[in-house]
């Protein structure tokens, strides 16, 4: 159980984190609880729903089966560092536009795998985007909705 | 039902207005129109307490619309906010939503989450316009007027002979409070003049979801927070015999461990040292029963007590008996998990004699109670607040999370948060209802349907009534005794019974070669509401010209729930030999009466399309030797990107009749037409949820 505590250095969000916290620790703990970054969410904790889903270094990781240790020297995004100031990010403006939500619980692991999708391929067809989010879990069921936001983030992000 | 106390259905046509009063409160109007039955527990708690209004105007001219249910997904936030904005005339940004906050709103009547807009909505609505009146009358007397000669404008009361008189309506406000009340109700607005009601004006909420800003119960953090994990029994119960609990104290990052009689909690400073230390805990209980998944059927129908007898219409067994042909079979659909992302949670906070409780559920009023009573303290001594809730779909009554997570951080006197897993939610909770449906129906010569009788197993009477005026009409809901624990599940029985009888219509259609959609028409005349939206539906399909190519096939159902009407006809691709089912496009025509946010309701169908699926095609709670093994979204499979259809809607709205929850009605409908279409395409009757491609593959 006695695990070596030596700092683990993570930018998050674009500030530098010194975290004495043990390496098996999941990403997901850390940042809800030691950093009070709780927007990222907790939904299986298997990585089966993406709830939990923040970027390490521009790809997307489900942040319940990551070890922090991974994230040690490294840059993660999380939804909190998604806007800039009150200028939201083209995809939570898709969002807002496609109404892409019930309960939201879901809405900033979607985010973040969507703004994953659209730096990879900047015009994701219908399938792609089916088969990128396909990790992702909404019992509101508002699937399609969210491709609908995708591709108005896409136009967006064009422009 | 064992578990779980009833939804009151709230009516289609709302309450009966009973009792109506302006509240005298510090800094600001408080209107209290209470349109609860006078006898019920929420007139009696609501009089004289001067918090349990429906809206207040403050002096600073926001307005604060008070609601009991939570936000839960369904937009209710939004659509009180629009009510309201609209009979003030304010704009929608000065207008703030508290809902589910036991300390600061009405209580809830028993309303379900999913139509609490039909209950909540009128009266907000007519509180908002009570509040228009006095502030308008307020003005009048200090301009001496006839409050005629005013008008609310903009969070403005303004002079109608001269717009240059105008005082903001906070000013007013104080002055509102004290004007006498006069004979009459106030007038609403006729929903032809409405500007933001009835307009898909986007979620209040929106923001705070895009930008990971609102809070869930486990996202809360005050000072001293802990975390906690309980000990649980084995899955289907069983009475602890004991338990080594004392080494799990010295574990790292473990604060204490709870040990009274019928819980053992670990809190710690994180959740995985609770978690860790909980696990490592030796206990030994006296098990439940080894039930298992096999002999369901037969066990729920073995166990059956006729429980009720519902609208009973001429005579059954003589009209069956007489009939020309008859037409039986028996359908089945099993137990059904929620399975909201946001598992159950609960956040408790002593302070001075007193528990706070921020809960993730549907109910805090039963919360509060259950608090109460596991803590010896009065009602008034808690308080329940719903944060933002991550989905409930009727799952989120139960308080037991909440009784637990107070127990534990009554006995540290700190925060505790107990917060579930997914295995726990898949598990710890109860189900939606399995049931055993059998429809006996019997033909006259004339192909009407001349009787109709129906015996329900164990899913409840909701929805059970069919909505056709068949002459002879007979329903015997049976109560049986259900191996797992159960509980409203979205739309409690009535998906269940929609499915048996939609599919038996289609069956009975297709022996008398007679177009499923006609048949139903010709039943229709008791329901109006349906019939109009069966024949939207119909016409926008383009039903009478259809042919479907091979291996594709369409199905037609309809249901009524929750004061909705729905017309569903869904187009499904068979794959023969592999069994699989493809859902390519939902239509769907639905009449919620009047519609307060159009997109919102488009966006509440669209997921009842999509939840239904899951249930028509893959879920199933499934269990062996009294364990769940259903425990993951591996093995309880929700529906994914990949199920999501192309969905349309028609939404018929009547203005003239109240808001009505829109989130159950096609919901209902979906399987049955799903089912119906699989017909349509390969001649496989399927009478048993879910459609799994076994199912399809081995079907006669
Ligand atoms: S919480 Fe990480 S994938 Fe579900
Ligand atoms: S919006 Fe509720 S889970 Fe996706």
């Amino acid at each position: 159980m006695a695990e070596s505590i030596e700092p683990i250095i993570i930018s998050v969000n674009g500030t530098e984190r010194r975290l004495a916290v043990e390496r098996s620790r999941s990403l997901l703990s850390v940042l809800r609880i030691e950093l009070g970054l709780t927007g990222t969410k907790y939904g299986c904790g298997a990585g089966q729903c993406g709830a939990c889903t923040a970027l390490l270094e521009g790809r997307p990781v489900r942040a319940c089966v990551t070890p922090v240790s991974h994230a040690d020297g490294r840059a993660v995004l999380t939804i909190e560092g998604l806007a800039e100031e009150e200028t939201l990010h083209p995809v939570q403006e898709a969002f807002l536009e496609a109404q892409a939500f019930q309960c939201g619980y879901c809405t900033p692991g979607m985010t973040m795998e969507a703004v994953a999708l659209i730096w990879q391929k900047p015009r994701p067809s219908e399938l792609e985007i089916r088969e990128a989010m396909s990790g992702h879990l909404c019992r509101c069921g508002t699937y399609a909705r969210i491709i609908k936001a995708i591709h108005l983030a896409a136009d967006k992000m064009q422009r | 039902m064992r578990a779980g106390r009833r939804c009151r259905e709230a009516g289609a046509d709302g309450p009966e207005l009973t009792r109506r009063e302006f509240l005298r409160a510090a800094g600001g109007l408080v209107v209290a129109v209470s349109l609860w039955p006078e006898t019920s527990a929420v007139s009696a708690a609501a009089a004289g307490e001067d918090r349990a209004g429906w809206l207040r105007v403050g002096e600073d001219g926001r307005v604060t619309v008070f609601g009991p249910i939570p936000e839960v997904g369904q937009g209710l936030r939004t659509e009180l906010a629009q009510l309201a904005a609209e009979e003030l005339r304010v704009p929608l940004s000065s207008v703030d939503v508290i809902l589910g906050d036991t300390e600061r709103v009405p209580p809830d009547g028993g309303i379900c989450a999913g139509s609490a807009i039909s209950a909540i909505g009128p009266e907000v609505r007519r509180a908002a316009a009570e509040a228009r009146e006095a502030l308008a009358a307020a003005a009048a007397a200090q301009w001496r007027v006839r409050p005629e000669q005013v008008q609310l404008s903009e969070g403005r009361a303004v002079l109608i002979s001269d717009e240059g008189t105008s005082l903001p309506i906070g000013d007013l406000a104080r002055a509102a409070a004290r004007m006498r009340r006069r004979g009459r109700a106030a007038v609403l607005t006729p929903p032809a003049e409405f500007r933001v009601a009835g307009r898909p004006v986007p979620s209040v909420d929106g923001r705070s979801y895009v930008t990971g800003a609102a809070k869930y119960t486990a996202d809360i953090r005050p000072q001293g927070l802990a975390f906690a994990k309980v000990l649980r029994p084995p899955d289907l119960g069983g009475r602890l015999l004991s338990a080594q609990a004392r080494a799990a104290a010295s574990q790292p990052g473990v604060i204490a461990v709870v040990e009274e009689e019928d819980l053992i909690g670990v809190v710690a400073s994180r959740p995985e040292a609770a978690e860790r230390a909980a696990l490592g805990i030796q206990a030994s209980w006296q098990e439940g029963p080894p039930v298992s998944g096999f002999s369901l059927y037969q066990d729920l129908r073995a166990s059956a007590e006729l429980e009720s007898e519902l609208g009973s219409r001429g005579d059954v067994e003589a009209a069956l008996a007489a009939a020309r042909h008859g037409y039986s079979a028996s359908y089945r659909t099993p137990f059904l998990a929620h399975a909201p992302i946001e598992p159950h949670a609960a956040l408790a906070m002593p302070e001075d004699g007193r528990m706070v409780v921020h809960a993730s559920t549907q109910r805090p009023f039963q919360h509060r109670a259950a608090v109460a009573r596991a803590l010896g303290l009065p009602e008034g001594r808690v308080r329940v607040v719903c944060p933002a809730v991550g989905g409930a779909f009727g799952g989120k009554d139960s308080p037991e999370v909440s009784a637990q997570a107070a127990r534990l951080a009554q006995a540290l006197g700190r925060p505790v948060l107990l917060a579930q897993s997914r295995e726990e939610e898949l598990t710890r909770n109860y189900f939606g209802p399995a049931a055993v449906i059998d429809v006996r129906c019997g033909v006259a010569p004339d192909d009407r349907i001349a009787a109709w009788d129906c015996d329900v197993f164990n899913c409840g009477s909701r929805g059970a009534l069919a909505p056709y005026a068949f002459e002879n009409h007979r329903v015997r809901v049976h109560a049986c005794k259900s191996p797992l624990p159960q509980g409203p599940w979205r739309g409690m029985g009535a998906p269940a019974s929609a499915f048996a009888r939609e599919v038996h219509l289609d069956h009975v259609a297709s022996q008398l070669g007679a177009d499923p959609i006609a048949l139903r028409l010709r039943h229709l005349d008791d329901a109006p509401r349906l019939a109009r939206v069966v024949r939207s539906a119909a016409e926008r399909y383009g039903w009478r010209d259809r042919r479907p190519p091979t291996g594709l096939g369409s199905g037609f159902a309809c249901a009524v729930d929750a004061g909705s009407s729905a017309a569903v006809i869904a187009d499904v691709e068979v794959e023969r030999t592999s069994g699989y089912l493809r859902v390519r496009r939902v239509l769907v025509a639905q009449d919620s009466g009047l519609v307060v946010n159009p997109d919102n309701m488009r966006n509440v169908i669209e997921g009842a399309v999509v939840m239904g699926l899951g249930f028509t095609l893959r879920e199933a709670v499934r269990y062996q030797q009294g364990r769940i093994l259903t425990r993951s979204f591996a093995s309880y499979a929700i529906p994914t990107f990949y199920d999501a259809p192309a969905v349309d809607i028609v939404l018929q709205s009547d203005p003239d009749r109240p808001p009505q929850g829109g989130g159950t009605a096609a919901l209902c409908a979906i399987a049955p037409a799903v089912a119906n279409a699989v017909f349509d395409a390969i001649g496989t009757r399927l009478r048993e949820l879910p459609l799994s491609p076994a199912r399809v593959r081995s079907a006669p």
